[in-house]
C-alpha cells in the first residue's frame, strides 16, 4: 500500500513539476507548482514526518504561492517583454543540465537506503522539539539573527529615501 | 563564543539606537564592540573546545581566523566612517554589517553544517541588502540584485551537497562525518562496505557553493560587477571579511570534513587554479576602472590561495593564514585610497589617480605599496605571502602550477603597476585628507611592512 501510494505521489510530484515548466501561462505554472508542494507533502507523511509535512503545505503552499502569485500579478509579464534568449544559451543550458542529472542518476543509481534510521517517530512535533532545544539549540537561535537581518534588509530596500524624494518635506 | 555574543548584541544595540535615539553613541559602541571582541578571542586562545554539543569548534586555526576579521572589520569602520554617515539608515547599516560580521564568525568556527548553513546566509543576506544600500546609484541595485541571484543559487549548490553528504553519512557533524568515512568505521555506521558514490557527488557540490562564494574562476562571474557596483566600503568588506571567512570555510570542510578524500579533490582545486590564474589576469589587464581592477585581482589572489590549499590541504592553513593578512591589509589599504577619491572626485576611475604623487604624497604612496604589496614586490607582506605559497607547492612537487602561478604574478605586475604609473602623470587636481584618515594610512603601511618584515606570523598556528 506504502509503495503503490510512494509511486503514485511522486509521479503526480514529476509529472506536474514538468507542466511548471512547460506551460505558457505563469499562473498556471503556479498552480502546478501547488501541486507538487501538495505531493512531496504527502511524501513526507508516508516517512513519518507529519510536522514537517503540515509546515511545507503551510509555508510553501501557503506564504511562498501567494507571493509569487503577487509578483506575477504586479509584474504584468507579457510574452512582448521577456527576454530573449540565444539558442546558444539554450543548448548550453540543457547540456550542463542534462550531465547534471545524467551524474546524480548514476550516482543515486542502485544505492540501497543508507542512512540511519532511528524510530518511527522521529518526525513528531514531540521528538523534533527536544532535538531542537537540545542538540541544536544555537543554530536556532541564530536564525533568529538570520530572520532579523532579512527583515531589516527588507525594510532598508523598501523604504523610500527621503533624500531621493525632494517632494517629500521632511 | 563570547565574541559571537558581542557582535550580535552590538547588531541589535545598533536595531536599537534608531528607536531610543542613541545615533551619536553607535560609532563608539561599535567599535568598543569590536575590540572586546578581539580581544575576547584572543583571550580564548589558551581553551580549545567544543561549544553547544559540538555545534561550533574553537581551534587554533578558527581563533586565529577570527581574530583576523575581527581586526579587519576594526580598521574597516575606521575607513568608513563617511559611509555611515548623514543618511537616515546609520542604524540599518550598522547592524547589518554586525550581523554579517557574526556570520563570517560562524562560518569560521562552525563545526555542524546547520551552522555552516545558517552562518553563510546571515552573512549573504546581510551583503545582498548592503551592495544595495546606494539607492541613489543604479548599478549598486544591479549589483545587489546579481549578488543576491547568484548568491541563492551558489547556495542551493551547497545545500544539495549537503544533502548528499547526509544521505551518505546520516550525520551534519563534521567530526562525525570525517570519522564515517574512514574504513575502519564506516562499515559499523553506515551498514554497508564503502562509502555510497552519491557522498562524493555531494562533496563536489559542496565545493562549487564554495567556490562561488570564494569567487574561483569559472564561478567567478558575479565578482567584477558587484564590486564594481557595491559602495566602495562595502566592497572593501567583501574583499577582506567575506573572503577570509569564506577561504576558512573552504580549510574546515576539504581539510577537516572531507580529509580522507582530499587527494581525489586535488586536481578539481587545481583546475579552479589554473582556470581563476588565466582568467582573472587577462580580464585584469584590460580594467580602467580601480574598482573592476580590484575585482580581478582578488580573483587572481584565490588562485595563489588555492595553489597553497590544493598542494597540501591539511598543513597550509598557516600559509593561508598569513597570505590572507597579507591580502586583507592590501586590499584595506588601496580601498581607503580608492573611498577617499571617490567620495572627492565622484568616480573610481583609473584617470583620477592622475597627479597624486605630487599632491598627496601620503595617499599615492599608500597606494603604490597597496599595489606592490599585491603584485608581491619584496619587503612587502605580499612578497612574503606568494613565496610561502610557491615553497609550500615546490616542497609537493608541483613545479608546472608553481610555474604558472610565477607567469600569473608577472601579469599582475604589469596591471599593479598602471596606477602607480597614471599617479605620476601631472595634473592640477587637488586632494584634501583628514586627520585621521592619514593616521589610518600610516597605520596601515605600518602593518604592511612589519608583516612583510615578520613574516613569523605563521608558525602562530
Amino acid at each position: 500500500m506504502t509503495a503503490y501510494l510512494f509511486y503514485f505521489l511522486s509521479f503526480v510530484a514529476i509529472f506536474s513539476a514538468l507542466l511548471v515548466v512547460f506551460s505558457k501561462n505563469p499562473v498556471y505554472s503556479i498552480l502546478y507548482l501547488i501541486i507538487t508542494f501538495f505531493a512531496i507533502a504527502g511524501h513526507y507523511v508516508l516517512v513519518n514526518a507529519q510536522f514537517l509535512a503540515a509546515v511545507h503545505v503551510i509555508v510553501y503552499a501557503g506564504a511562498i504561492m501567494v507571493l509569487f502569485l503577487y509578483v506575477i500579478m504586479l509584474l504584468n509579464l507579457n510574452k512582448e517583454d521577456e527576454p530573449h534568449k540565444s539558442y546558444l544559451a539554450k543548448i548550453a543550458a540543457v547540456i550542463c543540465a542534462g550531465i547534471m542529472m545524467v551524474v546524480l542518476v548514476a550516482s543515486l543509481r542502485g544505492t540501497m537506503q543508507t542512512a540511519t534510521k532511528s524510530g518511527s517517530e522521529i518526525g513528531f512535533v514531540n521528538n523534533l522539539g527536544k532535538v531542537l532545544f537540545n542538540e541544536f539549540l544555537l543554530p536556532f537561535e541564530i536564525s533568529s539573527i538570520l530572520l532579523l537581518a532579512a527583515m531589516v534588509g527588507v525594510v532598508m530596500v523598501g523604504k523610500a529615501d527621503h533624500t531621493t524624494q525632494p517632494q517629500d518635506k521632511k | 563564543m563570547n565574541a559571537l555574543y558581542i557582535i550580535c548584541g552590538t547588531g541589535v544595540f545598533a536595531l536599537l539606537a534608531e528607536v531610543f535615539s542613541w545615533k551619536k553613541w553607535i560609532n563608539y559602541v561599535s567599535l568598543s564592540g569590536l575590540i572586546l571582541a578581539t580581544i575576547l578571542t584572543i583571550l580564548d586562545w589558551r581553551s580549545v573546545s567544543y561549544r553547544f554539543h559540538g555545534m561550533v569548534y574553537y581551534d587554533h586555526v578558527a581563533l586565529a581566523f577570527t581574530a583576523l576579521i575581527l581586526l579587519a572589520s576594526i580598521f574597516w569602520f575606521w575607513m568608513s566612517r563617511d559611509y555611515f554617515k548623514g543618511d537616515e539608515h546609520t542604524t540599518d547599516k550598522s547592524a547589518l554589517v554586525f550581523f554579517a560580521i557574526a556570520g563570517a564568525m560562524m562560518m569560521i568556527s562552525f563545526n555542524n553544517m546547520a551552522m555552516l548553513f545558517l552562518g553563510i546566509e546571515v552573512l549573504s543576506i546581510s551583503l545582498y541588502v548592503l551592495a544595495g544600500s546606494d539607492k541613489t546609484n543604479l548599478f549598486s541595485t544591479e549589483a545587489s540584485f546579481k549578488y543576491f541571484l547568484m548568491g541563492s543559487f551558489s547556495t542551493g549548490f551547497l545545500l544539495f551537497g549537503i544533502a548528499l553528504v547526509y544521505g551518505a553519512t546520516g550525520s551534519f557533524s563534521i567530526t562525525t562525518i570525517s570519522e564515517s568515512t574512514s574504513p575502519l568505521i564506516s562499515s559499523a555506521i553506515t551498514g554497508t562496505q564503502s562509502i555510497p558514490r552519491f557522498y562524493f557527488i555531494g562533496m563536489l557540490l559542496m565545493l562549487v557553493g564554495v567556490a562561488f562564494k570564494i569567487s574561483a574562476a569559472p564561478f567567478h562571474l558575479w565578482t567584477p560587477d558587484v564590486y564594481e557596483g557595491s559602495p566602495t566600503p562595502i566592497t572593501t568588506f567583501m574583499s577582506t571579511v567575506v573572503k577570509i571567512a569564506a577561504f576558512s570555510v573552504l580549510i574546515k570542510i576539504f581539510s577537516v570534513c572531507f580529509a580522507r578524500y582530499a587527494h581525489s579533490l586535488q586536481l578539481l582545486e587545481q583546475g579552479l587554479m589554473v582556470v581563476t590564474f588565466i582568467v582573472a589576469n587577462i580580464a585584469a589587464v584590460r580594467q580602467k576602472n580601480l574598482k573592476r581592477m580590484l575585482a580581478f585581482s582578488s580573483v587572481s589572489q584565490v588562485g595563489y590561495l588555492l595553489l597553497a590549499f590544493s598542494s597540501d590541504s591539511q598543513h597550509s592553513s598557516g600559509v593561508l593564514f598569513y597570505y590572507l593578512i597579507a591580502y586583507s591589509v592590501a586590499s584595506l589599504l588601496a580601498f581607503a585610497v580608492i573611498n577617499l577619491i571617490e567620495i572627492q572626485k565622484g568616480s573610481a576611475s583609473i584617470d583620477n589617480l592622475k597627479g597624486l604623487f605630487k599632491n598627496n604624497p601620503l595617499m599615492a604612496v599608500a597606494m603604490t605599496i597597496a599595489m606592490f604589496s599585491l603584485a608581491g614586490i619584496p619587503p612587502l607582506a605580499g612578497f612574503f605571502g606568494k613565496y610561502l605559497v610557491f615553497t609550500l607547492s615546490l616542497s609537493h612537487g608541483f613545479v608546472a602550477l608553481t610555474v604558472l602561478a610565477v607567469i600569473a604574478s608577472l601579469i599582475g605586475v604589469y596591471y599593479y603597476f598602471a596606477p602607480v604609473v597614471v599617479m605620476s602623470r601631472p595634473s592640477d587636481e587637488t586632494l584634501s585628507i583628514s586627520k585621521s584618515d592619514r593616521y589610518l594610512l600610516i597605520i596601515l603601511i605600518a602593518i604592511n611592512l612589519l608583516v612583510g618584515l615578520f613574516p613569523d606570523l605563521v608558525r602562530v598556528i
